[in-house]
């Protein structure tokens, strides 16, 4: 970085003779990101102090101030003690319950939506297209307005209350907009491989498996992404299909923070939060260069 | 020989599974709301008692203010309802009633002596359509007054004197000019709401307070010199409290009381909570009085109600917990973790505070009384009463003239 920029301004310093060091525009944009990045990271600078300051400090009123003493006793609390209702296990137990809500809806989401997306796009389907359109109308359906009737199903299904009923409940609601994106991202494939591997009499199966998945790398990113933060994020779902037992690490938060007539301990409340948001983080920093990689791919062939 | 023995164990094991299904059985969902640590303490006075009539506790805890209507009709749809649940909006139990899963307690409270002992208001807010459907857990003041005593003393002030809001203001002066906020209020619509409130029922009364706040309130209540007199107060107050109030939580507000910033605060009883939390000491840090001259308290009142699942084992649960909840010395223990104040005026008061004393004291005056707009009035009603009272407080500008003419509107369209 450092060195191109040095090259650069050798390089121009050749051709013209006086360039003042800091010109205003520079400064301007400066300012800019500068303010930009103080937006995001004074309320994460306010939220990380507290989960480190005693109970006594932050009575004191200063949220700028750094923690004296630091203790972490806020954040094992919020790990191991914390009270979700009469359970005071920290947000721990949501943490496991999330990950078993995650795995089966993330396995559910992306077999199905692929095979369905590979269908479309590539194979002739009858009413193709106005099954699209129903796809694409669905996807923008509130979730709020089906409510009722999904709880109806799955009470008769006997799956209401369990980790497996929200995985399928993620399921099917992210399906409509998995299949769209997976659809369009195979429709930019070139024509010419599949139609070969047709000729070679390939089948639909030998088809996705030796040729079609192999080359989805990059929108498989995309969706992981997408969908792992929206499962370990979502409230709602998580809300509504959950019982004693299964409730996910949102509403374990939910349950540790939100008070009405008791007090409040906000060192606790700010490391449950942070715990919270830690693996969807995680994700991003981990795979966040694919996911724009994934996107552009996408954006350009389609 | 080994054919047996693991005959022996399989039977074991199989004996092991049945037994392990039997415990399942027997134990009954308890939905609540609460997860705080004096919160958790109450709950466990309970749990442990009823454990020893054999019940099992399952707990699910949601804490979602407005959702937990929706949560518990979610999971009766669903068919998976919790058989005790915690929840004081009439509503939820006229909707139980109409499909047939109510449990009404009035016979069960009667037969042990509890209906008599209950406060009016107690009684009125757990009376549904003329029978009792909820089992009160907690009594809580909306409106008390809790000052620190350390800032009273250095004002030169002494709150429990005052006989009078006047007097209240009088000395409001004198601690200004020691450099104190005299009034800290917070400022979101629930805060203001419930001071207003408790104003209008201390200071003009239960039957103005009923006529407007009751679930068919009176129309020409809202244009009366009462009201506008209550109106006065609230702004007077406005004028008094500090320029951090905006968008501040109760708790915080709590804090500058707590801190020797503000002299008082006046607000739900739960605040005693924040004073327990922060180590502080009633009677030498701190203390509380009811609104000084007041002429009613308005109670809030946190119930527990029971679904019935047709299945006797869950009705006898049902029915120990519900005897265990008004128990007068296991209430007044409940209570006492809480930070509220117990549901029989006949409570043991052993190891009550002095503001649990205060409260059972006014309680006894039936007509020092009335219900939380929460427990009885319509919710489009008092939701505009909560934003007028809002509005009103934070445009200084906006006259009475104005709220009263907002609240005829009001009434007219949903009455």
């Amino acid at each position: 970085m450092t060195a191109i920029s040095a090259a650069s301004q050798a390089g121009r310093e050749t051709k013209v003779r006086r360039r003042p060091l800091i010109r205003p525009n520079r400064v301007v944009i400066f300012l800019f990101l500068l303010m930009a990045a103080a937006f995001f990271a004074v309320p994460l600078y306010v939220i990380v102090v507290t989960s480190f300051k005693t109970m006594d400090q932050i009575r004191e009123g200063q949220i700028f101030s750094l923690p004296s003493p630091w203790t972490t006793d806020a954040w094992s609390y919020a790990w191991m003690q914390a009270c979700s209702g009469m359970n005071c296990n920290g947000v721990r137990i949501g943490f496991v319950n999330s990950l078993y809500i995650l795995a089966p809806s993330l396995v559910l989401t992306i077999s199905l939506s692929i095979i369905t997306g590979y269908g479309l796009a590539l194979w002739n389907v009858k009413w193709a297209n106005g099954f699209l359109f129903v796809l694409f109308i669905c996807a923008f359906v509130p979730f709020q307005i089906i409510m009722y009737p999904l709880i109806k199903i799955t009470g008769a299904l006997h799956i209401y209350g369990t980790t497996f009923g929200i995985a399928v409940i993620h399921s099917v609601l992210s399906m409509p907009f998995l299949t769209l994106i997976f659809r369009n991202y195979f429709k930019g494939m070139p024509p010419q491989i599949i139609a070969a591997a047709m000729i070679d009499s390939g089948s639909f199966w030998r088809i996705f498996f030796e040729i079609v998945l192999p080359m989805s790398g990059n929108i498989m990113i995309v969706v992981l992404i997408l969908m792992i933060t929206g499962i370990w994020n979502d409230f709602l779902v998580g809300l509504t299909f959950g019982a004693q037992d299964t409730q996910p690490m949102t509403v374990v938060l939910n349950n540790i923070t939100v008070t009405t007539t008791g007090a409040k301990n906000y060192a606790v409340d700010m490391a449950s939060a942070l715990l919270t948001a830690l693996p969807p983080l995680v994700i991003y920093f981990v795979l966040g260069r694919f996911f724009v990689q994934g996107i552009t791919a996408g954006a350009i062939k389609g | 020989m080994t054919k047996w023995k693991s005959l022996k164990r399989l039977t074991l094991l199989l004996a092991a599974t049945t037994l392990a299904a039997n415990a399942w059985a027997d134990e009954v969902v308890v939905y609540h709301t609460w997860s705080k640590p004096s919160e958790i303490a109450a709950l466990t006075v309970l749990r442990e008692a009823w454990a020893k009539d054999g019940h099992q506790w399952k707990d699910l805890s949601i804490a979602h203010d407005s959702g937990a209507n929706v949560s518990l009709m979610n999971m009766i749809t669903g068919g998976n309802p919790p058989a005790i649940f915690m929840n004081s909006d009439p509503g939820i139990y006229r909707d139980l009633n109409k499909q047939g899963l109510g449990v009404p307690l009035t016979k069960l409270f009667d037969s042990i002596g509890a209906t008599k002992n209950f406060p009016p208001s107690v009684l009125k807010n757990i009376t549904v359509d003329g029978e009792i459907m909820k089992a009160p857990a907690t009594v809580h003041i909306d409106g008390m007054v809790y000052y620190n005593k350390h800032v009273a003393e250095a004002a030169g002030v002494d709150p429990k004197s005052w006989k009078s809001l006047d007097d209240l203001f009088a000395a409001f002066d004198k601690v200004k000019a020691a450099g104190y906020i005299p009034i800290a209020q917070g400022g979101d619509q629930f805060q203001k709401a419930y001071l207003l409130q408790a104003l209008i029922a201390s200071e003009e009364g239960p039957d103005i307070y009923n006529r407007f706040y009751g679930e068919k309130p009176d129309r020409t209540v809202i244009d009366t010199p009462e009201m506008r007199a209550a109106l006065k107060r609230f702004r007077q107050i406005a004028d008094h409290t500090d320029p951090g109030s905006p968008n501040r939580q109760w708790n915080d507000t709590t804090n500058l009381v707590i801190t020797g910033k503000a002299l008082l605060q006046i607000h739900g009883d739960w605040m005693k909570g924040e004073f327990m939390a922060a180590q502080k000491k009633l009677g030498e840090d701190f203390d509380c009085i009811n609104i000084p001259g007041t002429k009613a308290v308005v109670v809030t009142v946190d119930s527990w109600g029971f679904l019935n699942t047709n299945n006797a084992d869950t009705a006898k649960a049902q029915e120990d917990f519900a005897k265990l909840d008004v128990d007068p010395k296991l209430n007044a223990d409940f209570v006492l973790k809480k930070g509220a104040s117990p549901v029989r005026t006949d409570a043991d008061t052993t190891n009550l505070d002095a503001c649990n004393k205060l409260v059972l004291e006014t309680l006894k005056d039936p007509t020092k009384q009335v219900s939380n707009p929460f427990n009885m009035a319509d919710a489009d009603w008092y939701r505009t009463i909560w934003q007028e009272a809002d509005k009103y407080w934070s445009d200084p500008k906006r006259t009475d003239d104005e709220f009263v003419q907002a609240m005829q509107d009001a009434y007219d369209q949903i009455f």
